[in-house]
């Protein structure tokens, strides 16, 4: 008698575990756990080769697999040969990154905030196949961007020859298009409602885009701003191909180039370097977003066309 | 901006066609200074284009717009001297509440104290002060519609357009605005142009009211007028209830009245056109329907037997579907008195008295459409389905009345 009961209570827990664990992952009630089991399994996955790459810039040794212990300042400015700070052609590449994702942001943005600003209230004939050219530069593969950048300095506008100037005016020309594209989605979503409302109050057309259209597009245009340092700091394609040699290497040509050789740490902490760089950047593009559009934000239940922004959206 | 002058506000054969669709038709109308006027129509009647052309968003194919005696064909929206509240109400939302006020004074180069002076005075008057450091998010929606119209308000436009403003708000609320903004027209004396599709609104406010439809005025006139004498069939049934009944017209009963047959019956309507002949509608208004319960046929005049096939409780009121004998159903309103003598069971027989003076003919024609009908319980059959599209120019109602 006992043993039967005993099995039945077993197999009655055995199925409650189950039922519990199938409860948990699939209860329609509760909160979508399944998803999250993906969500965080593929976070995971993406972000540890970057921690474990960050990890190293901190090793006490020389190796780049081996953990040695911890050394917070040996490899970025600490050691007085190798550390990046200290091996001119690593500075100099560190230099090189910022000063090209620098110039390519303030060249492609306002650039771009025009373009924008054109393609969104452009009526009629054209309008759509420049829309959709618009969007060219970012569907071709940055490989032939690079080589025909290449090419056409090499043959066709021959006074650019492989510089700096070169990677900057290479890097503007693919990334004006997330300007525009960042800029018009804002400024699609805002309408032309705010831009009658100035009209109709008696201010001037350029009033009207100072006092009115500017501080609506602010947000995008330092999103904008963020994006492009960000995708051009690590760009790697069209920095190499114009490249002027050994004086124009970004922090990317320097990493492919050491990574087959013997790296030291020190590559690891320049790599880690353009990680923060990337992270402040989209960071302060978040604070300020938010900062911006404070007052966008509404209390309760009703919102406005405002609020649900284009193309790009920190909410 | 700023001059406040007489507010008349002219519009001359207006036309805007987009594409292949005509929105607005050659358009005329006169609006005397300080009137409150309406455009009411369905969506899609012209109404917003209109008013769109009159701020200068849109620019006339042809006609012109003469605001205080000036011809504005050749001005920007920033040099006309009217000013709009939009439907969404399109505050700046980058712009506290005093800034948003002050935004036009400050374009019109108004000194300093001037601007503080106004933008005060201006949110005084929409009981908004105290208010001024809001962001027009931190605002209800009644709020927010009380921040468009001070802005509009601040520079005392010659006329001021009003794009469907309480549309966005909940009935209650509207209600109340409805009789604000009425007062505040009477207080600030400015030409106002209102636009709704809401015929509520536009009874409860107006001095006068063009009804709208595919781009052209059906009818032009007073309240009063437009619910009482609709002229086209149109009017009749899209300015509250109405029953719209197939007849024939028989001619003039001598004192006045028409002789209209439907069914096998035939009425006298004391309304509309008396010596019309031929087919033509007949409405009354639910609420002037009476109703009496009996058993028997009653042979007095305009009386039809019938019965009660449907009985909807509105609260204030009953309304009643009523099955007649000459085979047309009819809504009747009836008041509820809390006396259970007055109410009707459904099924039950009753006498429906239309009553002469009640009782309208209007003219078919042009009005014999699938859309204007589609309220009358007998269908059309000769209604062509498509029938309301492309059609060649008709003549225009209403526009002998401006």
């Amino acid at each position: 008698m006992s043993t039967v009961a005993d099995t039945s209570s077993i197999t009655d827990s055995g199925r409650g575990i189950l039922h519990r664990l199938r409860g948990l992952v699939a209860n329609p009630w509760g909160k979508p756990r399944a998803l999250m089991v993906i969500t965080w399994a593929y976070m995971i996955w993406t972000i540890v080769p970057v921690v474990i790459a960050i990890m190293f810039s901190f090793n006490d040794g020389r190796s780049i697999s081996v953990w040695q212990g911890f050394n917070a300042t040996r490899w970025y400015w600490a050691d007085p040969v190798y550390s990046v700070w200290q091996d001119a052609g690593l500075r100099e590449a560190l230099f090189q990154s910022l000063k090209l994702a620098g110039l390519d942001m303030l060249i492609a943005t306002p650039i771009g905030v025009l373009l924008a600003l054109g393609l969104a209230r452009w009526r009629g004939y054209g309008a759509r196949p420049a829309n959709f050219l618009m969007l060219f530069p970012l569907i071709t593969p940055e490989i032939v961007m690079g080589v025909s950048l290449y090419l056409v300095f090499q043959y066709v506008y021959t006074f650019i020859h492989p510089s700096t100037t070169a990677q900057v005016l290479g890097q503007v020309t693919f990334s004006i298009s997330y300007v525009v594209i960042v800029v018009r989605g804002r400024l699609l979503s805002i309408g032309r409602e705010y831009e009658e409302a100035a009209a109709d109050l008696g201010a001037t057309p350029a009033e009207c885009l100072r006092l009115v259209l500017l501080p609506l597009m602010l947000p995008a245009i330092l999103a904008s701003m963020m994006i492009v340092f960000a995708v051009s700091i690590d760009n790697f394609v069209i920095a190499q191909w114009l490249s002027c040699g050994a004086g124009c290497d970004t922090i990317p040509i320097k990493v492919y180039n050491a990574a087959r050789q013997a790296p030291l740490p020190s590559i690891n902490a320049l790599a880690a370097i353009n990680v923060y760089v990337t992270l402040l950047a989209v960071l302060a593009a978040f604070v300020l977003y938010r900062f911006l559009t404070r007052g966008e934000r509404v209390k309760g239940s009703q919102g406005s066309t405002i609020t649900k922004m284009g193309s790009i959206d920190f909410n | 901006m700023t001059q406040g002058t007489d507010g008349t506000i002219q519009l001359v054969g207006l036309t805007k066609r987009f594409g292949e669709q005509t929105a607005v038709d050659g358009i005329s109308m006169d609006i005397p200074g300080g009137e409150f006027f309406s455009m009411l129509g369905p969506s899609g009647c012209g109404k917003t284009t209109t008013l769109r052309m009159i701020a200068g968003f849109e620019r006339p194919d042809s006609g012109s717009i003469v605001l205080n005696g000036q011809n504005m064909e050749h001005a920007p929206p920033h040099r006309r001297p009217v000013n709009t509240v939009f439907q969404s109400y399109a505050l700046f939302p980058h712009l506290d509440v005093f800034n948003n006020v002050a935004f036009g004074l400050r374009r019109g180069g108004v000194d300093k104290n001037e601007v503080n002076r106004r933008t005060g005075e201006a949110l005084e008057l929409v009981m908004l002060n105290g208010f001024e450091k809001r962001r027009p998010s931190e605002l209800s929606g009644g709020q927010q519609q009380r921040v468009a119209l001070a802005r509009a308000l601040v520079l005392k436009p010659a006329g001021l357009l009003l794009d469907e403003p309480l549309g966005a708000l909940d009935a209650k609320l509207r209600r109340q605005l409805q009789v604000e903004l009425k007062a505040l027209q009477e207080q600030v004396g400015i030409t106002f142009i209102y636009v709704t599709h809401d015929q509520n609104e536009a009874l409860t406010m107006s001095d006068r009211i063009a009804v709208m439809k595919d781009g052209h005025i059906e009818q032009m006139g007073g309240p009063r007028e437009i619910y009482e004498a609709p002229e086209t069939v149109f009017v009749a049934d899209f300015l509250g209830a109405s029953n719209l009944m197939d007849a024939t017209a028989r001619g003039s009963d001598g004192r006045g009245r028409c002789r209209v047959e439907i069914g096998d019956r035939e009425l006298n309507a004391a309304l509309g056109d008396s010596a019309s002949a031929g087919a033509c509608k007949v409405t009354i208004r639910p609420e002037r329907v009476r109703l009496e319960k009996t058993d028997t046929m009653s042979e007095r005049e305009n009386c039809l037997g019938g019965r009660v096939e449907r009985s909807i409780y509105l609260g204030n009121a009953f309304q009643l579907i009523v099955q007649l004998d000459i085979g047309c159903r009819i809504d009747v309103e009836i008041q509820n008195t809390g006396d259970r003598e007055t109410s009707f069971d459904v099924g039950c027989r009753v006498c429906a008295e239309l009553p002469a003076d009640a009782l309208r003919v209007l003219r078919s024609g042009d009005d014999a459409r699938p859309t204007a009908v589609a309220a009358s319980e007998s269908p059309a059959p000769d209604a062509a389905p498509a029938a309301d599209t492309a059609e060649p120019p008709r003549p225009r109602a209403g526009q002998a009345g401006a």
